[in-house]
């Protein structure tokens, strides 16, 4: 039966331009997905896909942070509400496991061109999950960093960082030098920076630190970074090395903006775009067009994305998936397939997108100064996704990962806000994580 | 009050009139309507609530599965966090009640002496109860924030402390019921100022013929007076301040930590995105145990008194 | 109350309203000046109170997120809502005003359906909704999931009690002499009821009407589980602003200007009457 709906799909995907003149009767499939995400991008892409196949796709735009949860009641509901669903790298496991989302793996061995062009890393973590294919990825938040690289140029600086740290100043390497960095550049109002008199205070690192999810993006860059995960490979929270790295994010909350504890990445963004910050930690590569502003906003200011100290950062993808619940399976994998496809993928870069397409990221085209506004993360997500090549964490690999993912910041941002001690914040998550997975938690490679 | 009883009969007696449907049945089919929808819609859910807080049910994990007896009651007991968030709530319904019942009559107060510009001023603060915790609430995390927010900008040219007022666990609670305070005053400021208002003349020109001071008439009569609706107002205030959760949501999201998690906030955690239903509803149904014993106690005075006038006739 | 009025008692009251009107009126002049901001003026420090004032953050809201839709939206649920609750709560509180139905029981077990926290019978509503959505009977009614219908029975549930409670006291507050009389003169319940009560009580229940409104008009939860496109209101469609380029603060602050504009100008209508309607029964001593 399966095979029969994938052949019928194939058939109609080749069929697609013949129908396109004589529909009159297009097949509704909804999109649930991110609010005001690339909104035009994206309605043009729905634009061409209604075109070429004879469908009618609505799109629900949510709040990131209510996707989840309106997802899931959704699905436990098998209402058919929505037919594409968009789902966070650590999302994908509890909807494969519990039969939310159907497998594209027959649906795609008829276009093993699409899933190979995905970067080998991402593929991995967003698309796989217990031998099966889940969809296509379309769009990636992996993490580097932003600095500002003026600052690093800065001959004045540069002989002050020298004489106090015994090192010249440069991009850091490691998480020690991350933080020396972040101390360096935090002054007060009426102290000197590059040589001019600062009307009020900078501040060396801008930090992701508030009730959010991110807060545990940027540990995530810390921990794999040290070679530990969030979950050991016996499904438990390994309390010491989390300790150890909350107890340094906690000693950066001095060199952040007090801000930091409130805010997300676009408060980030507002700090480095307002002059206020040296640097982000750990940080979503795909705001580079945010962050680039910076230099319009901030005489002087040159933004670099690097990769974060210990080349380990928060890497993944928002991944399209079908819903099990959906009425037109077929067509909604077609979407999938359309805008996870190098077509829509390389209009969607055009845009200022950051795709997941090795086709596409890899392509000269974006590596001009002219396309730099847009596009000018590429090079450094291509790094990050060599370094990290063949690299997972078994928070993409429990079912239960959503479910952590979602709640996990909750003791984090307790120890970052001063509540409660680090080690009471890891002792906090593994208690959390163990009544969530009811014991350890099982990991499915 | 004596003469209750007689004069309902004589009621009835007017009343049995034409149609020959008697006041009970009359009543009965007045109320019945509202009482349907309410019947259907509290008690549907309440048994769904009941019966699922007696199984195990995890959304992601297969659903509503069997009965597990009492354990997620017994759970309840043993979660501090269960606590933790009961006990943020009466700091914030406490804080914010009386804080909105004082400034709120104060306020009544203010506006009843004026004599120019009171429809303008009476317009101007029912301003903030026109719009809605979801969106405002999303504004005064702008106004609060510690860089590009107004506030902490005006107090720095007054050369005062600029506070992190979401972001430090010590105060972040407070700041959410400022906001709670500036959305919801308004509402105790109208009905005070009504009640004020409506007050007969008679016994407040007796009282200013025999000399008493200002103080005396405000204690013995104002206050008596004005009670009965501030009571009113009370009750419905606290009932939406134990069940707070649009302000928290958009102001703090719990944080920082768990500082502001309130007890609706800690069920939509448990219930939203762990869809640990199970528990969720346990804690719901243990939550209403609580608030209905409260009510019973809060509420007899008020109750005593509609009935009363009621029979009255 | 009626004391004499010194001049710098005045002073001092005429100066305390001034710091009452700074604090409610403040955050909503902000929202407004920050939807009239060029997006480069609104994440700025030190805030900016001069710049060059544009439309363009209500364009965006307007065309681009097409934001009158919730409005639109949200008018028709909150106006409905509203109605109902006023009917049905009119007619129930009469009835607990008049004839003290359930000896105060009643009463007491319909304020306390208020006390669930909406959290708790969220899944149970949406369950209940999506079953009903099914049925012929649902879809003529437009009770199913992300249908005007089904918002509409949730806010005339949750709003009833608040209604009820305070109808109670305007109801009590009417002089029963004139139903007697009229009783007396040959007229029926019912015609009592229409043609002497209600019109008594109309500034009460014009007050309930309009915090029932309000009520409807700013719920989020319910609106937020219960419906996904068609029938979201406008406080779910200012979701569609928190994008992951970070929350549109111009065309947010436009959005909310927009939303609370119907709200203010029926509050502002209904003032007068509101404030005079605003007398518990209890008071008349």
């Amino acid at each position: 039966m399966k095979k029969l709906l994938a052949a019928a799909s194939v058939l109609a995907l080749c069929a697609g331009h013949a129908q396109a003149n004589e529909c009159t009767n297009p097949v509704q499939i909804t999109w649930s997905t991110i609010a005001g995400f690339y909104t035009d991008a994206m309605n043009q892409f729905v634009a061409s896909f209604e075109k070429e196949n004879c469908a009618k796709v609505q799109v629900i735009n949510t709040d990131n942070s209510q996707l989840y949860n309106k997802q899931v009641i959704e699905m436990v509901g098998q209402t058919g509400a929505y037919d594409v669903v968009t789902l966070e790298t650590a999302e994908k496991a509890e909807f494969a496991a519990n039969g939310f989302i159907l497998p594209m793996t027959e649906f795609l061995a008829e276009r093993p061109d699409l899933v190979e062009d995905v970067a080998p890393t991402l593929r991995s973590i967003t698309v796989e999950y217990d031998g099966n294919i889940w969809g296509l990825p379309y769009y990636t938040y992996s993490a580097g960093m932003f600095i500002r690289q003026d600052l690093l140029d800065d001959p004045i600086e540069q002989a002050a960082f020298q004489e106090r740290y015994g090192y010249p100043l440069a991009r850091p390497e490691t998480w020690e030098q991350h933080r020396d960095i972040a101390e360096f550049f935090t002054r007060k109002a009426g102290e000197k920076l590059k040589g001019q008199m600062l009307e009020r205070d900078f501040y060396g690192v801008g930090l992701m630190a508030g009730p959010f999810p991110d807060i545990q993006d940027e540990l995530s860059a810390q921990l794999w970074g040290m070679g530990s995960d969030w979950l050991t490979d016996e499904g438990v929270v390994p309390v010491d090395d989390v300790e150890k790295v909350l107890a340094h994010y906690v000693g950066l909350l001095k060199f952040a903006p007090p801000a930091a504890l409130t805010v997300t990445y676009d408060g980030v963004m507002n700090q480095m775009r307002d002059g206020q910050i040296a640097m982000t930690h750990g940080f979503f590569l795909d705001q580079w067009p945010n962050a680039v502003k910076t230099e319009e906003s901030v005489p002087g200011a040159v933004i670099a994305a690097i990769e974060a100290p210990g080349k380990r950062a928060y890497v993944g993808g928002f991944l399209l998936a079908v819903s099990s619940s959906s009425a037109n399976p077929e067509m909604a994998m077609r979407f999938v397939a359309h805008i996870g496809g190098p077509e829509v993928q390389r209009q969607f870069a055009d845009m200022g997108g950051a795709t997941t397409l090795m086709s596409v990221l890899s392509d000269p085209v974006y590596e001009t100064a002219e396309r730099r506004p847009l596009n000018g993360e590429y090079k450094t997500l291509l790094q990050v996704f060599e370094s990290m090549k063949g690299f997972s964490s078994n928070l993409f690999n429990t079912p239960f990962g959503a479910k952590i993912y979602n709640t996990m910041h909750i003791p984090l941002q307790s120890a970052a806000a001063g509540q409660i001690t680090p080690r009471q914040a890891a002792e906090q998550l593994a208690a959390d994580v163990a009544a969530i997975c009811g014991g350890p938690c099982p990991i499915k490679r | 009050m004596a003469n209750v009883l007689g004069v309902s009969h004589a009621s009835d007696m007017v009343v049995r009139s034409k149609a020959g449907m008697s006041d009970r049945t009359f009543s009965i089919l007045l109320v019945a309507p509202a009482l349907a929808v309410i019947l259907v819609f509290a008690i549907l859910p309440l048994v769904y609530a009941l019966d699922v807080s007696f199984r195990f049910a995890d959304l992601t994990r297969g659903g509503i599965r069997e009965y597990v007896g009492l354990d997620n009651y017994r759970r309840v007991f043993s979660d501090s966090n269960f606590w933790t968030a009961g006990w943020i709530t009466l700091k914030f319904t406490v804080v914010a009640v009386t804080l909105q019942m004082t400034l709120g009559v104060g306020i009544a107060f203010l506006l009843h002496g004026m004599t120019v510009g009171k429809g303008l001023v009476r317009s101007l603060i029912i301003l903030p109860l026109a719009t809605s915790a979801a969106v405002t609430g999303l504004f005064w995390r702008y106004l609060y924030d510690t860089q590009f927010g107004v506030l902490n900008w005006i107090l720095g040219s007054f050369g005062l402390p600029e506070p992190n007022w979401l972001g430090d666990y010590t105060i972040a609670l407070w700041s959410v019921v400022i906001f709670d305070v500036w959305q919801w005053t308004p509402f105790v400021a109208l009905i005070a100022l009504a009640g004020l208002q409506a007050l007969p003349r008679e016994p407040f020109e007796a009282a200013e013929l025999d000399g008493a001071s200002s103080w005396r008439v405000l204690r013995t009569l104002t206050f008596p007076l004005l009670k009965p609706v501030l009571f009113l107002v009370l009750v419905l205030r606290t009932i939406d301040c134990v069940r707070l959760y649009d302000a928290v949501a958009v102001l703090t999201r719990g944080g920082p930590g768990t500082s502001t998690e309130t007890m609706t906030f800690y069920l939509y955690r448990t219930g939203l995105k762990l869809f640990r239903m199970d528990y969720a509803s346990t804690m719901a149904i243990f939550f209403l145990y609580v608030m209905l014993v409260a009510a019973i106690f809060a509420l007899t005075p008020l109750l005593k008194q509609f009935t009363d006038r009621a029979k009255e006739a | 109350m009626h004391e004499k009025r010194s001049l710098p008692l005045e002073v001092l009251r005429y100066g305390l309203i001034v710091l009452v009107i700074g604090f409610f009126v403040f955050p909503i002049f902000w929202m407004v000046l920050t939807s009239l901001k060029p997006d480069d003026a609104i994440m700025v420090s030190p805030p900016r109170f001069l710049f060059t004032p544009t439309l363009e953050n209500y364009r965006h809201a307007i065309e681009d997120k097409n934001f009158l839709f919730y409005i639109r939206n949200t008018l028709i649920i909150s106006v409905i809502s509203t109605v109902f609750v006023v009917i049905l709560g009119s007619l129930a509180a009469y009835s607990f005003a008049r004839y003290n139905v359930g000896d105060g029981h009643l009463l007491f077990f319909i304020l306390s359906t208020k006390m669930m926290p909406a959290i708790a019978v969220i899944l149970p509503f949406f369950l209940i909704f999506r079953e009903v959505g099914k049925t012929g009977f649902g879809q003529f009614m437009h009770l199913g999931l992300d249908q005007h219908g089904a918002l509409i029975l949730s806010y005339v549930v949750f709003n009833l009690p608040f209604a009820i409670w305070l109808l109670v006291s305007f109801f009590q507050d009417i002089p029963r002499e004139l139903e007697h009389s009229a009783r007396l003169d040959g007229l029926s319940r019912l015609k009592v009821l229409r043609k002497v009560t209600l019109p008594l009580a109309a500034p009460g229940i014009a007050v309930t009407a309009v915090f029932t409104l309000i009520f409807c008009w700013n719920e989020f939860l319910f609106a937020y589980i219960l419906t996904r496109k068609t029938a979201s209101t406008v406080t779910v469609g200012v979701e569609s602003f928190f994008t992951l380029q970070g929350i549109l603060w111009g065309p947010v602050a436009a959005a909310a200007t927009i939303a609370v504009a119907p709200m203010l100008v029926f509050v502002l209508a209904m003032q007068r009457y509101m404030v005079r309607g605003l007398t518990f029964g209890a008071v008349r001593g």
